[in-house]
């Protein structure tokens, strides 16, 4: 009994050393004054709508990451960008950092082609997901899983 | 509260026409701070210090207009395109969550 306690406490010990640098991330979430989840943020930006998923939106991120610190995007929405039928925005989005928005970019039809590109950090593997609004107000979204081996908020 | 920093404005192809549309690039040396991290020798936080927002205007006109989160890289890249309407010029300005305002400029001159 006595060898099967040790093995079993031996166990809980392990299961929380896994965690607990999990935890300590966690933790800091509250310190940042910006922290919002990914639903808020989708919500904030949309106002309550749904995002409708699309092949338009082309989202360009690697599948497998080494590098949390560094992960390029790319985001190319096919548009005419004529002053009556333009994108309005792009919002790049991570669904675990701590503060899920990265960067709201608000193009003109002056910019004469619907892309944009970036670098982000990642602290861990999550989805990266691209959230477009068009100039008729409504909303697409693109959305891809990234596995970082190393995260970069740490 | 100025300060100086490396940056740069990359256009691609160098040689372009009057109303063509053309990449775009900035660069700034920033570090980028969260916030969340901690200094491995004192192990205190290292206070937060990143770009809000970022704008791009062309001859005095807003073509592009960003706000920033801690999430970006340090030494962030932002690329988009614009369309060249003409001589003029091509301003970046960016601002820190410290107040750091900060501007580059470049000259355009398209040729044919």
């Amino acid at each position: 009994m006595q060898r099967r306690d040790f093995f079993k406490k031996l166990g809980v010990v392990a299961a929380v050393s896994a965690v607990a640098p999990v935890m300590s991330f966690a933790g800091d979430k509250s310190k940042s004054k910006n922290a919002m989840s990914y639903k808020t943020a989708i919500n904030a930006i949309t106002g309550g709508k749904t995002p409708k998923k699309s092949a338009k939106v082309k989202l360009k991120v690697p599948e497998i990451a080494e590098n949390g610190a560094v992960v390029p995007v790319t985001v190319n929405v096919e548009s005419p960008m004529t002053s009556s039928d333009y994108v309005k925005a792009i919002h790049i989005l991570a669904s675990k950092n701590f503060n899920a928005r990265c960067i709201d970019v608000h193009l003109t039809p002056a910019n004469g082609k619907a892309m944009f590109s970036t670098r982000i950090k990642l602290g861990g593997t999550q989805e990266v997901s691209a959230l477009v609004e068009l100039s008729n107000g409504d909303f697409l979204i693109a959305t891809q899983s990234v596995k970082v081996t190393i995260g970069g908020c740490g | 509260m100025a300060q100086k920093r490396k940056s740069l404005i990359k256009i691609k192809p160098k040689k372009f026409k009057d109303g063509e549309v053309v990449k775009v690039s900035f660069m700034v040396m920033h570090p980028m701070d969260t916030g969340t991290r901690k200094d491995k020798k004192t192990k205190q936080l290292i206070p937060a210090k990143f770009i809000n927002s970022v704008k791009f205007s062309y001859n005095g006109k807003e073509i592009t207009n960003m706000t920033v989160w801690e999430a970006l890289s340090t030494n962030p890249v932002f690329t988009t395109y614009m369309k060249i309407n003409g001589k003029g010029k091509l301003t970046v300005t960016y601002t820190d969550n410290t107040g750091e305002v900060n501007e580059k400029s470049k000259k355009i001159k398209p040729k044919g």
